[in-house]
């Protein structure tokens, strides 16, 4: 009896696919790249995967509140923009550009946030038209890509901790770590609150528009780290250099059991939507497909595992009725 | 004193009016636009100018039909940039510089697109993906079929009669401002006197009320998609008559305009409101402020941040609207 409720359970459970098709991926990208399981390619991989696992927990945030942001992908390009720009040798010029690049990403999210909460303009139109004007600011300080990143400061995101932990891995430890005490806070269960009914939440007290905003500026949090690590992993301000992490980051966050109506799944469903897109990207590469078709592929990744991420989404809405 | 204030009232109201009626503003809006290119660069009124920024605006034109119903019918598509390069490639393909390739290019090469819009109908219909991700995830997978087929160089070119039509003119009026006409005089016709307009502008109103008097809605969302598809392909069709040769990519600038020049001609984004003359005049109205952004020799960047905004302000002026 109990197994079966357990079994039921699991079964349930919106992040149940994702995970299936996270040890599915990890299988076949073990198969094409034999070294997959050593320290080096952990790492190497890592480097690679944590700025989309970022932004991914970025847009989580934003659709669990009910909403979307496509600006994201323009914000991390104007970010790394503005620190390959202003950034200098010095440690207290790399600290000032950081903190910098933190300022900027949350008065992004402030003016994201301020149109959806207190204008109720759609998010979805609201963040276009933020991702065209950011992309042009991104654009007009850095027309094509340069800048200059300090070595030191690039070198560290490809170091290790203990010998044991690459920094990429430990950035997204920290980051569990900040989503662990948010989600201890007041502020989580409104965000779920407001996401799943804005009007019952409104009617038990909750103030709707700042939670909205409060759930924009936690998610630039979120992209001012992945900025970081995206201009550490390129070495470069390049104002395309995001614009695919928009795309990215909300398929990875419906790969995650994210539900798009909002208020249902969790933080980590969209990390592991992340890790699995970062994984299909591997496979692609380690498969051998010629770059011609490499974008097609991509696109029809995303295609494919939105299709299998709403799946569920009709299984959980077929059991209610 | 009585008939003085009811005067005021009046003509208040009749302000009121004018000022709410979209199509009137936009129209006001291209003509200020003119005006102001007219003191910024002595001749920009002219003849020759109007008619050259009238034959730009027919390609976006043409774009910003498939957009306007997929808009009316209370979705959006983001792919129709992908579409049109697709359609450029595709046409260019079949047609092989010769005219006899023109009828079979006809019939393909809208039918490529109509199938492609299909696929995201189905997606968005029936599987129940946000229309606004599933386009733009549609847009990288036609993208990168232009890669495919094209290997990075598209072949083939225009064959001299559809070269004609793309840059001939007839009485000093090009031929394609002459089909523009027409297409908006059978497009508004459409909408406004036959059943299958009338249907269109109540799946996007109230997807319930219509589902209740028999229509199958999800199957019109759908084929909406297509039939925005087969438009989108045919203005790539157009696009390569003009330029002759084709390009990679030539649709990419006309993605973001689709969607302003249907807001700012008086289309609700939440679906079911505004016809194809007020979109016609938004066509027309950036098309002359990117004419005034060039000759001003802005930059790409100048020019996105200027669109942005453009977007946003009608975005928020049109929340407003919808609270009120």
């Amino acid at each position: 009896m109990n197994i079966k409720r357990g079994l039921k359970e699991i079964y349930q459970n919106p992040s149940l696919p994702s995970f299936l098709i996270l040890v599915g991926i990890i299988t076949v990208n073990a198969i094409l790249q034999p070294t997959f399981f050593t320290y080096r390619a952990f790492k190497l991989n890592f480097l690679t995967f944590t700025p989309l696992i970022l932004v991914s927990i970025a847009q989580a945030i934003i659709i669990i509140v009910g909403g979307v942001d496509l600006s994201i992908g323009a914000s991390i390009s104007l970010l790394t923009v503005l620190m390959a720009s202003i950034m200098k040798d010095s440690f207290s010029s790399i600290i000032l550009t950081v903190v910098c690049a933190f300022g900027l990403a949350l008065l992004i999210s402030l003016f994201n946030g301020f149109f959806i909460s207190y204008i109720e303009a759609p998010p979805l139109l609201v963040t276009y038209g933020t991702w065209i004007i950011l992309f042009g600011i991104a654009l007009f300080i850095m027309p094509t890509p340069g800048g200059h990143i300090p070595k030191p400061f690039y070198q560290a995101y490809r170091g290790d901790v203990l010998h044991i932990i690459p920094v990429p891995v430990l950035i997204l430890i920290i980051a569990l770590l900040i989503w662990f005490v948010i989600s201890k806070l007041r502020i989580y269960k409104h965000i779920y609150a407001v996401g799943g009914n804005a009007e019952a939440a409104r009617a038990s007290g909750i103030n709707v528009s700042l939670t909205k905003l409060k759930a924009f500026l936690l998610s630039g949090i979120f992209v001012a780290l992945a900025a970081v690590c995206v201009v550490s992993q390129t070495a470069t301000g390049d104002a395309r250099c995001g614009l695919g992490y928009t795309l990215n980051s909300v398929a990875a966050s419906i790969i995650g059991g994210i539900s798009f109506s909002g208020g249902k799944g969790s933080v980590a469903g969209a990390m592991m939507g992340g890790l699995i897109l970062g994984l299909l990207v591997n496979v692609l590469y380690f498969a051998n497909i010629t770059s011609f078709y490499q974008e097609f592929m991509k696109g029809l990744i995303l295609v494919v595992s939105l299709t299998i991420g709403v799946i569920p989404k009709l299984r959980g809405e077929r059991s209610t009725v | 004193m009585h008939n003085a204030g009811s005067n005021a009232i009046l003509s208040k109201i009749f302000l009121k009016n004018v000022l709410s009626n979209r199509l009137f503003v936009a129209i006001v809006a291209v003509f200020l636009l003119f005006v102001f290119g007219e003191i910024i660069f002595p001749g920009f009124m002219s003849f020759t100018h109007i008619v050259s920024v009238l034959r730009l605006s027919v390609f976006l034109g043409i774009v910003a039909l498939g957009q306007a119903l997929v808009v009316i019918s209370g979705g959006i598509d983001l792919s129709v940039g992908s579409l049109l390069s697709l359609g450029v490639v595709f046409s260019a393909y079949f047609l092989r510089g010769e005219n006899i390739n023109i009828p079979e290019t006809l019939v393909i090469v809208p039918l490529i697109g109509f199938t492609i819009g299909l696929i995201s109908g189905v997606g968005i219909s029936y599987i129940g993906i946000p229309p606004l991700i599933m386009t733009l995830a549609m847009a990288s997978v036609i993208g990168g079929t232009s890669l495919i087929i094209t290997k990075g160089f598209p072949t083939g070119n225009a064959p001299p009669l559809l070269e004609t039509i793309g840059s001939g003119k007839i009485f000093n009026i090009p031929y394609l401002i002459l089909l523009w006409g027409v297409i908006i005089a059978i497009v508004t016709l459409i909408l406004k006197r036959t059943k299958w307009g009338n249907i269109l502008y109540g799946v996007g109103a109230n997807s319930l009320t219509a589902e209740l008097s028999g229509i199958n809605t999800k199957r019109f969302r759908m084929y909406i998609y297509g039939i925005c598809g087969a438009i989108s392909a045919f203005a790539g069709l157009l696009l390569l008559s003009y330029t002759g040769t084709p390009y990679l990519n030539l649709g990419a600038p006309y993605i973001m305009p689709s969607i302003a020049a249907v807001v700012i001609g008086g289309v609700s984004l939440a679906g079911g409101s505004g016809d194809y003359l007020g979109v016609a005049t938004g066509c027309i109205f950036l098309t002359i402020l990117t004419s005034i952004l060039v000759a001003l020799q802005t930059t790409e960047a100048v020019r996105q941040i200027v669109y942005g905004s453009l977007i946003l302000i009608l975005v928020v002026a049109h929340a407003r609207r919808g609270r009120e």
